[in-house]
């Protein structure tokens, strides 16, 4: 757009100006990068570090054990356990995100009265502090007072209250539940934005072709769907996997470990059992576990 | 189909989805009418729904009786603090990187992108031994700086995506006509990201306002305690839990982001979701 005039060929000039832009524009990033080696590259580095170390919390005080940490971790019951929780969890609740989100989208996306406030009661779970989502359910989860087991007694489906948070696996079933009433908006809100955007014609195609209701929603809006659906599955599996206010709130990964997932372990490993060194570690391994998820994420979000 | 049949159709199709609609939006309901219902009216077996007589007291208790306020005052501190910061820095990061070339531009934005994934437990030991070795523990800046390390990223994405949306014919006119690069950005282009800039301030906000994990960890004292682990410690240290006072407080903590939530209505769809969706 600057090659008015004569000097069209690569001149000084117009190299100097190039560099100049490079060079605002360098600056511009500038403090976003001196932020992010601050608070991000640098914490990431030494969490790597001190996993090989044995650091005492209260005194910070270490020495190197080299890849002891990991041996025991790799050796314990515990850390498997957990791995095992945080699968459980993840998938629990992500394939609830997803069915129900479906689901919920489709609805919102028919003709409704007042659709506008529907949906906006639909999606402000999402928005809402996880404390105030918790503090809500524990005290719909109350075994004395609760309104969950009253209800579910009326209706005769129990005799007596349930024990939600308390014993296993109730405490996992509760969990998934909540996680997926907190966190299936997302899905309505991607779900719902596309289905906005498949053409009509897709539709009346179909309908010409003697698609019924379920034949449209099988040959025209899955396949649409796909792309938005593989997206959403990544990152919610990312978010899920890493979730910790959620579970640490709501059961506090108790009853014992039946629900502690290793953003749990990594928490009680620092500041329960004073041990940083192994905590770093644990949040490592979670991290390489995740790293799959991310970089999946990462190709897919590029183009 | 006749003409009544589908209009029988459809008005069974609304009651069922607004049936599904109040079940999902009960447990909402719910808190808002425990905070106003008198105590004793808790422990009614069974529940009545609607309370029997309104009362405010629980709030009038918030408000006096515990550190409510300063809880509240922290909180906006930390959601103010963290958004100036984090938007001011991403404004201009964003603008470099829709807008200018250099080598490893395209490599940042990947990177930009990973570290919105990281895990915090990942980030928060290295964090709170650095709060601790450079003298911040138990204050509000910690929380702020602790708190760019998701809201950056986030941030510049979003904006991102809200600048990348900027025609770029707007810019050259601007330098054509004789005005400075920086001129342009100033001129022409804040004034058109003015919106995104907005929406994306207050989802950061809400994201700060929202925290847990770092507040948890750094800080450890009700002068700095924002309104998450606050509340929290109300109900861990009170002898008897009192839901009423609790529900009060999820009421009074969720009034901002209503505000908030009908004020972006049209932003939604890619505050939620900034990378999921292309914008």
């Amino acid at each position: 757009m600057f090659r008015e005039g004569p000097a069209t060929t690569a001149s000084p000039g117009k190299a100097s100006l190039d560099t100049r832009y490079g060079l605002l524009g360098a600056l511009l990033i500038a403090p976003t990068v001196l932020v992010f080696c601050a608070v991000i590259v640098y914490p990431l580095i030494s969490a790597i570090y001190l996993g090989l170390f044995s650091i005492y919390t209260p005194t910070m005080e270490g020495e190197w054990v080299g890849m002891d940490n990991y041996r025991r971790l790799l050796a314990s019951g515990e850390f498997w356990r957990s791995l095992l929780n945080n699968v459980i969890w993840t998938v629990g609740t992500l394939a609830l995100q997803v069915i129900f989100g479906i689901l919920v989208a489709l609805m919102l996306h028919r003709n409704l009265v007042f659709r506008a406030f529907a949906r906006s009661l639909v999606l402000f779970p999402y928005f809402l502090s996880t404390v105030v989502a918790v503090l809500v359910w524990r005290w719909l989860f109350n075994d004395l007072y609760g309104v969950l087991n009253h209800l579910l007694m009326w209706a005769g489906i129990v005799d007596m209250p349930v024990d939600w948070l308390g014993t296993m696996p109730n405490a996992m079933v509760s969990l998934i539940l909540v996680g997926a009433w907190k966190y299936f908006p997302f899905v309505v809100i991607a779900v719902l934005a596309r289905l906005q955007s498949i053409p009509d014609e897709l539709y009346e195609a179909a309908s010409i072709d003697g698609a019924g209701a379920w034949g449209r929603f099988v040959d025209v809006t899955l396949p649409q769907l796909r792309d938005v659906l593989i997206v959403v599955v990544l990152l919610r599996t990312i978010w899920d996997f890493k979730e910790f206010d959620l579970i640490y709130l709501l059961t506090g990964g108790g009853p014992i470990i039946g629900t502690q997932t290793l953003p749990l372990m990594v928490y009680k490993e620092a500041f329960a059992l004073n041990q940083m060194g192994g905590a770093s570690a644990v949040a490592v391994l979670m991290m390489l576990i995740m790293l799959l998820f991310m970089i999946l994420y990462l190709s897919r979000a590029r183009d | 189909m006749s003409a009544p049949a589908r209009k029988s159709r459809r008005y069974l199709f609304n009651l069922f989805a607004w049936t599904v609609v109040l079940v999902i939006a009960f447990p909402l309901l719910w808190m808002l009418l425990t905070s106003i219902k008198p105590q004793s009216e808790l422990f009614l077996i069974p529940p009545a729904l609607l309370p029997g007589e309104i009362t405010f007291e629980h709030y009038r208790r918030l408000l006096t009786e515990t550190p409510f306020l300063t809880y509240l005052k922290n909180s906006a501190w930390l959601a103010g603090g963290t958004t100036l910061v984090v938007i001011v820095i991403a404004t201009l990061g964003a603008h470099s990187l829709v807008r200018f070339s250099y080598p490893g531009r395209e490599r940042l934005a990947t990177l930009v992108l990973f570290t919105y994934l990281l895990p915090s437990v990942v980030l928060v030991i290295p964090l709170y031994l650095l709060m601790a070795g450079l003298g911040l523990a138990n204050t509000l800046t910690s929380l702020i700086i602790a708190y760019t390390t998701f809201a950056l990223p986030y941030a510049l994405w979003l904006l991102r995506s809200f600048m990348k949306a900027i025609p770029e014919d707007l810019e050259s006119a601007a330098l054509v006509d004789g005005a400075s690069r920086m001129q342009a950005f100033v001129d022409v282009i804040l004034p058109q990201a003015m919106p995104g800039i907005i929406s994306t301030a207050m989802f950061t906000a809400i994201l700060a306002w929202n925290e847990y994990l770092y507040a948890l960890v750094l800080v450890n004292s009700d002068a700095a305690r924002p309104l998450t682990t606050g509340v929290i410690n109300m109900l861990v240290t009170s002898f008897n839990i009192e839901w009423s006072l609790l529900m009060a407080a999820s009421v009074m903590m969720s009034v901002p982001l209503i505000v908030v939530f009908a004020f972006l209505q049209r932003y939604l769809t890619r505050g939620f979701s900034a990378g999921a969706i292309k914008g």
